[in-house]
């Protein structure tokens, strides 16, 4: 039943957004952004850049565990709800930038310990992830952590098939109601490594369709 | 791709036009094209890909795909999908700027609704400007040194179009209302696609043209040639009865969205048509970038003092461009009661009255406190 093929869905609809996703990860998603954010605050005072923040989910662990945030979107009405949401944040530990991804390469060069992406990656083309992975690698600063999380194909053939089968419906649905595809991303580890990371860490979820992947900016 | 592909294509994206169908975001080249030549910019959806392509054959360019979920220009403009960002996403990771010199790029005017040029620049250095509305003017506009005539910037709505339009709705509708023919009886599916294909088209190629209750007269006339179709045929009562509903049926849903589906009409809803364009003549300096963009002719340009004027407001269809381009914010929406709809509301969130977006004029936005 769960695929994130709604999500596109549900981003049309910020407002509606959190709730649905909840539903069609069947509640996993909470634990994904916390997962998320565990990996990616190594600790107190750590400097983190969060590309496509949505609604703030992740944000707000990231702050929680006492990370400076940088947390970015493109889309006005998502950051609206993030800010929202995070509106009791303590002072100078979070800034919001209205930007599409690409913008990064504006950012100070090493100026970052961590780059978190929460299913963000999907939503682009293969180019503009390519240069956003590239810039990412500037952005950190030697030894720095990439972390992402993002919809993939499974590796093993059988589960392809079956997620292929349950993705569908949801994908066709998805389509019809909001006019909305993602595709999964083939081989998102091998794109990091094109951008230079090593990758340390990954695990899969929901049948091996979702991915939590760690890569470090080697030193 | 082979020719006999490339018309299935077309037809399949003809009958499908209400959807989106995305291609892959990037850079194309045209010819042979080099550091001097123009970089044109459009949005993903395949069909205006192939077009422009098609439009541009024997000259040399690049053209540059910008993310627009898979939507034509104007409702992805219009939508949020094709914004500042997905054109500055374009330009800096498709790689054209490492293969021309300059760093000029031409936008369809019918992304004036949600791309803003002076951002696009301050943000990655590109400097854009409107070209013509359809891409067949395209080599005309090119040939003259970028010049656009007055014939390039309207939007038409000729039999072209509304033929096109006319497929795109009749193609969904019809599969659904044959569908749930079928549950009820096998005879009933051909005559119910064909009337419901039938109003489609009637509906794209007349309904404007009728005048007074025009929902009532198109739908009426509708079920009186089922009926007398049905009699003819020899159908029992619930023939009769279906031949006289469903044309009144078929008809509301499909008149549904005619504002939205057509660029002659401004506004789907009462609440959508009690909205002005209003112009601050005091506020105007004559920079003249409504009248650049307005796809309808809206505005006329006069000198001393040099300003616009809002010569045929009645032809506006509250697309927003306008508003959105104005760099003295001199252009806004505004009801009679003298509520305003301000153009930083319209800009950030893509308020266009096009009936994409429900109004909500009494809440401002919380201001932007970024610095992006
Ligand atoms: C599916 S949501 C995920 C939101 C959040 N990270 C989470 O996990 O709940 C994807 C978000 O990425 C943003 N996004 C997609 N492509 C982007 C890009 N190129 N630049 C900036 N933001 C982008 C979208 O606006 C959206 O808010
Ligand atoms: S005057 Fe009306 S039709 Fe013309 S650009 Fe402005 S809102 Fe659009």
């Amino acid at each position: 039943m769960s695929s994130l093929a709604l999500m596109r869905f549900l981003e049309a609809a910020p407002h509606r957004y959190d709730a649905g996703m909840r539903l069609i990860t069947l509640g996993r998603v909470t634990l994904l952004h916390r997962l998320l954010a565990e990996v990616s605050v190594p600790r107190p005072g750590a400097h983190v850049l969060e590309i496509g923040c949505g609604t703030g989910a992740v944000t707000e662990q990231l702050v929680a565990r006492g990370a400076v945030v940088t947390a970015l979107d493109q889309n006005p009405e998502m950051l609206e709800l993030a800010r929202k949401r995070l509106r009791e944040a303590p002072n100078g530990s979070l800034t919001f930038l209205e930007s599409t991804a690409a913008e990064i390469d504006g950012l100070p060069e090493a100026g970052f310990d961590v780059v978190v992406a929460s299913l963000c990656f999907s939503e682009m083309s293969e180019s503009e992830r390519a240069y956003v992975l590239k810039a990412a690698f500037q952005r950190l600063r030697p030894e720095g952590i990439l972390a992402v999380a993002d919809e993939v194909s499974p590796e093993r053939p059988w589960q392809r098939v079956l997620h292929a089968l349950l993705r569908l419906p949801q994908a066709g649905l998805a389509w019809l109601l909001a006019g909305r595809l993602t595709k999964p991303l083939r081989d998102l580890a091998e794109e990091v490594r094109a951008a230079g990371f090593e990758v340390r860490a990954e695990q899969r979820w929901l049948l091996g369709s979702l991915t939590v992947l760690q890569a470090e900016r080697p030193g | 791709m082979s020719r006999a592909g490339d018309v299935a294509r077309d037809a399949l994206q003809a009958a499908l036009r209400l959807f989106p169908w995305p291609t892959e975001a990037g850079l194309r080249r045209v010819g042979s094209p080099g550091p001097e030549s123009p970089v044109l910019i459009t949005g993903n959806y395949d069909l205006t890909v192939r077009r422009l392509l098609r439009a541009l054959r024997g000259l040399d360019a690049w053209v540059v795909v910008a993310p627009s979920s898979g939507i034509n220009v104007w409702c992805a403009a219009a939508g949020g999908h094709l914004t500042t960002h997905q054109v500055v996403t374009a330009l800096k990771t498709s790689g054209i700027g490492s293969h021309v010199h300059h760093r000029r790029a031409i936008l369809p005017p019918l992304a004036a609704t949600g791309v803003l040029g002076r951002e696009v620049s301050r943000r990655c250095g590109w400097k854009v400007r409107f070209g013509p509305v359809y891409a067949h003017d395209l080599p005309r506009y090119l040939a003259a040194k970028a010049h656009k005539a007055d014939d390039m910037r309207r939007v038409r709505f000729g039999l072209r179009e509304r033929l096109e339009m006319g497929a795109a709705w009749a193609t969904p509708t019809a599969i659904v209302l044959g569908a749930l023919a079928a549950l009820f009886s096998s005879s009933w599916v051909l005559p119910v696609i064909g009337l419901t294909a039938a109003l489609a088209f009637g509906v794209f190629l007349l309904y404007d043209r009728i005048p007074g209750p025009r929902r009532a007269i198109f739908a009426g006339a509708a079920a009186a040639v089922a009926l007398v179709l049905a009699a003819l045929s020899g159908g029992g009562p619930a023939a009769l009865v279906t031949a006289a509903l469903g044309p009144v049926a078929v008809t509301a849903l499909l008149t549904f969205d005619y504002p939205g589906s057509t660029p002659i009409e401004g506004g789907s809803h009462f609440e959508e048509r009690r909205w002005q364009i209003t112009l601050d003549p005091d506020r105007c300096m004559g920079i003249f970038s409504c009248w650049e963009v307005c796809p309808e002719g809206v505005y006329e340009k006069r000198e001393n003092p040099r300003k616009v004027v809002l010569a045929h407001d009645e032809r506006c269809i509250r697309c927003g461009a306008c508003i959105v381009q104005c760099p003295e914010d001199a252009l806004f929406f505004s009801d009679e009661k003298g509520a305003r709809i301000e153009p930083q509301t319209i800009r950030r969130f893509k308020l266009t009255l096009m009936g994409q977006r429900t109004i909500d004029s009494g809440e401002a936005p919380a201001e932007a406190s970024d610095t992006a």
